[in-house]
């Protein structure tokens, strides 16, 4: 099933951007020469018409109490401290500790309550912020964001979705929406795989054969109205585009120093590698860290993997608003649910959706702010519940994205957001 | 000396609140001290009717401990704990309070134990130093380093073990990796090395972190031997649910003698120990459940193996080692091994009965 929604806000975007800066937006969206984001008028319009989503999904749930909402002195507090930040009276957990000196820019919900435990259902349930729902494939926060923020006439990536472990891997779908806001996967390689031309056609007939298919397409559609000959036309003119994307996923095209600030490790280097997307003009950039699911040795799992997180998310939030990207660059994480407040023999934490948090960082969010409350030992939502429809109504609202519209499916309206979710206003700037 | 492995069994088992992570025995009595996941440390007597927890009380507001108590030794007519956060303290026995208290380690603390002779203490941490102490004034004796401080793949290493050797004369660390360091007492130097890498699971593809680490090290009565203990490969290391895994050394040869992997009873060996004959070593542990395993020193084989009643995070025995005292989750326990009465000797005259009727020994 093909996306029906009404293109009218995309009509306009395209409209207004191919009037005011046609030939600057051609230069843009061939995102293989990033030294075009140097041009100032370029740059500004980029600036004004892009806003980005970078989500780190804590693949298999990371545990709330060691990461946003720690129970110091309790039963179910665990070994950890809490540790201040540079926003008084907000403290979480001692293995963030760059984190902690960045809360300014991050907002924490502490109080989700999702309701569903299992992997694959919760996992389900925040990439698409509702439950499932027979004969119906809805799209996921990627394929709306891509929906919703990618320029018609882009020719880099909408979504792409970096998911290298095995476990609990999970692709990302873009339902009704169709193909064209499918993620550009990326699992076994941090550089994506066929898009090369093939050695066999040199680049002279790859546009030959691109120009006799242009002049044929034309024509025929010149006597047809049909928006499925507008998909494949616009399909093929992002091809090129795509094909030379290969250089955004290469690193090694950045200055040692910002390789070496981003370290080693491979979260770092996707964390990197989104940065350099979204600067390039992809909307919704999706880099999975698995696998928190800490059932034996909850503590010594979390003191590597939370690790890992402080450093690539501080390094990433620094690096976008030293660019000043940060402002229109919306950085999430979120997992599928979060980790039983109770310790088993094992020293793990079992999956846990009743109470639990996510952050959010950046574009349209009021850093410095904590929403909803757990009760001491994390066992309930004291104040502020929240789902997964109001988690994404608040990034849809932070993105400046109309969380009330509607897709349709034949005369079926689709809401963006579950019915009755609401924007978590606290958070929003 | 009259302890049957095969004679084990449950004594007495006493619930107990939190995670009991570490504990040291009064000599000749069941009173036990542990350390515990409420930050605080209890006297807990085995030996009366109905025995309660009673906690060791700071005097003052910024004593005690501020995390899990993970190492508790009886040295110098003293109490000495340490915790994740760091700290040593020293506490009167008598009066339950702090005597002394020493920020002692940047990171946490994974154990403390009491030399032979009670005159050191040594703490190891995750910030890759153990440190010798003079259990009389707390003076650092020796700090030593030999364990990197990252993992090949990047992330914080951990130093989780430490045993001194019986002769006192050497003291030996384990870590994450599967470093062990054995250090020459008298002037702080290695005086060996060895590898034990199967104790480390690192999973590069499915879940992309790591579990294991040498979690418990144990010199035989002669000082020859040293056993390090630990848990075998993972498949799914979101659980403890690989094998237990002992490796026996001849250290100063470097020599493994014995690598004892099980998996009836899985999960990590928190705590190990050699009979003082040598011939027999009891390990314990667990994942969700608990085990104890007492292995023939000679073949490497199980003698006996059995079900606990809570994951052990410690253990000792009694002076005739025919009597273990443990804690783990949630749980004080106390078994005996003690073998039943020899009978009569055989008439000169009378066959002797044949291998084939004795009782077989249970796991073997």
């Amino acid at each position: 099933m093909s996306g029906q929604a009404s293109n009218a806000g995309r009509s306009i975007d395209r409209r207004s951007f191919l009037g005011t800066a046609a030939g600057t937006a051609a230069l843009a969206a061939d995102m293989t020469v990033l030294d075009g984001l140097k041009n100032p008028l370029l740059a500004g319009e980029v600036k004004r018409q892009q806003k980005h989503v970078i989500l780190l999904w804590l693949a298999g749930g990371a545990s709330q109490l060691e990461t946003w909402d720690p129970k110091p002195g309790r039963p179910t507090g665990g070994p950890f401290r809490p540790i201040k930040t540079d926003v008084p009276g907000i403290e979480i957990c001692e293995l963030l500790p760059k984190m902690a000196q960045r809360m300014k820019t991050t907002a924490v919900i502490r109080s989700l309550n999702t309701g569903i435990g299992d992997h694959g259902g919760g996992a389900s349930l925040m990439e698409t912020g509702r439950r499932k729902e027979p004969g119906l494939q809805f799209p996921d926060l990627g394929a709306i964001s891509a929906r919703e923020l990618g320029r018609a006439d882009s020719q880099v990536p909408d979504y792409v979705s970096m998911y290298s472990s095995t476990e609990g891997r999970r692709k990302g779908t873009s339902g009704f929406l169709g193909s064209r806001f499918a993620p550009m996967f990326l699992s076994d390689s941090l550089v994506p795989a066929n898009i090369h031309r093939l050695d066999a056609l040199s680049d002279l007939d790859h546009r030959e054969r691109n120009d006799l298919r242009q002049l044929i397409a034309s024509r025929f559609s010149r006597q047809r109205q049909s928006q499925a000959v507008g998909s494949q036309l616009n399909a093929y003119q992002r091809v090129r585009g795509i094909m030379a994307s290969e250089k955004l996923f290469d690193i090694e095209q950045e200055p040692e120093s910002a390789r070496a600030r981003y370290g080693p490790k491979q979260f770092g280097q996707q964390c990197l590698i989104a940065r350099r997307l979204c600067e390039a003009g992809v909307p919704f950039v999706k880099v999975a860290r698995a696998w928190w699911d800490s059932h034996g040795q909850n503590f010594e799992t979390h003191r590597e993997l939370c690790a890992d997180l402080d450093h690539s998310m501080s390094t990433l939030l620094d690096d976008l608003q030293e660019r000043g990207m940060l402002e229109r660059t919306l950085v999430v994480t979120l997992a599928e649910f979060g980790r039983t407040p109770n310790i088993n023999p094992s020293l793990g934490r079992d999956h846990f959706a009743r109470a639990w948090s996510m952050s959010l960082s950046g574009c349209g969010i009021k850093g410095g702010t904590v929403y909803g409350k757990t009760d001491a030992d994390g066992q309930h939502v004291a104040d502020g519940q929240a789902n997964a429809g109001d988690v994404f109504a608040t990034i849809f609202q932070a993105l400046g994205i109309d969380y009330h519209k509607e897709y349709h499916l034949g005369s079926r309206p689709i809401p963006l957001v579950d019915f009755g979710a609401k924007p978590i206003k606290p958070v929003l700037a | 000396m009259n302890a049957d492995p095969s004679a084990f069994k449950k004594n007495k088992e006493f619930s107990c609140p939190g995670i009991l992570f570490s504990m040291a025995r009064t000599p000749e009595t069941g009173r036990l001290f542990y350390g515990s996941s409420d930050f605080k440390v209890y006297e807990f007597d085995t030996a009366v009717e109905k025995p309660a927890p009673v906690a060791f009380q700071p005097q003052e507001q910024q004593q005690g401990h501020q995390s899990y108590v993970t190492g508790v030794a009886l040295a110098a007519g003293q109490l000495v704990t340490g915790s994740y956060d760091g700290k040593l303290i020293w506490w009167d026995l008598e009066q339950r309070h702090v005597v002394r208290q020493l920020d002692a380690h940047e990171k946490w603390i994974r154990n403390v134990i009491a030399s032979p002779d009670g005159k050191m203490v040594c703490s190891v941490g995750d910030d890759m130093q153990c440190k010798v102490w003079d259990a009389a004034t707390g003076e650092v004796r020796h700090v030593l380093q030999g364990h990197q401080a990252e993992t090949p793949h990047h992330y914080p290493s951990m130093l989780y073990a430490n045993a001194f050797s019986p002769d006192g004369k050497w003291l030996a660390t384990g870590d994450k990796v599967g470093h062990i360091v054995v250090w020459n007492l008298a002037d702080g130097k290695p005086a060996g090395a060895l590898e034990a890498p199967g104790m480390y699971t690192w999973d590069p593809k499915q879940r992309r972190h790591s579990i294991g680490g040498i979690r418990s090290l144990a010199f035989s009565h002669d000082s020859k031997f040293l056993a390090a203990g630990g848990i075998g490969k993972i498949g799914n290391i979101d659980h403890l649910g690989g094998p237990t895994r002992v490796e026996i050394f001849e250290w100063q040869t470097g020599k493994r003698v014995h690598l004892l992997e099980d998996d009836k009873q899985k999960g990590l060996v928190e705590q190990m120990e050699f009979h003082p004959s040598g011939q027999w070593l009891l390990a314990a542990g667990g994942d969700h459940a608990g085990y104890v395993k007492f292995y023939n020193t000679a073949d490497g084989k199980i003698i006996h193996q059995e079900k606990t009643p809570m994951h052990v995070h410690g253990f000792e025995f009694n002076e005739a080692y025919d009597t273990v005292y443990g804690v783990g989750h949630g749980k004080v326990a106390v078994w005996e091994l003690k073998a039943a009465p020899a009978k009569d000797e055989p008439a000169k005259d009378e066959p002797k009965p044949d291998a084939a009727e004795k009782p077989a020994a249970k796991g073997a």
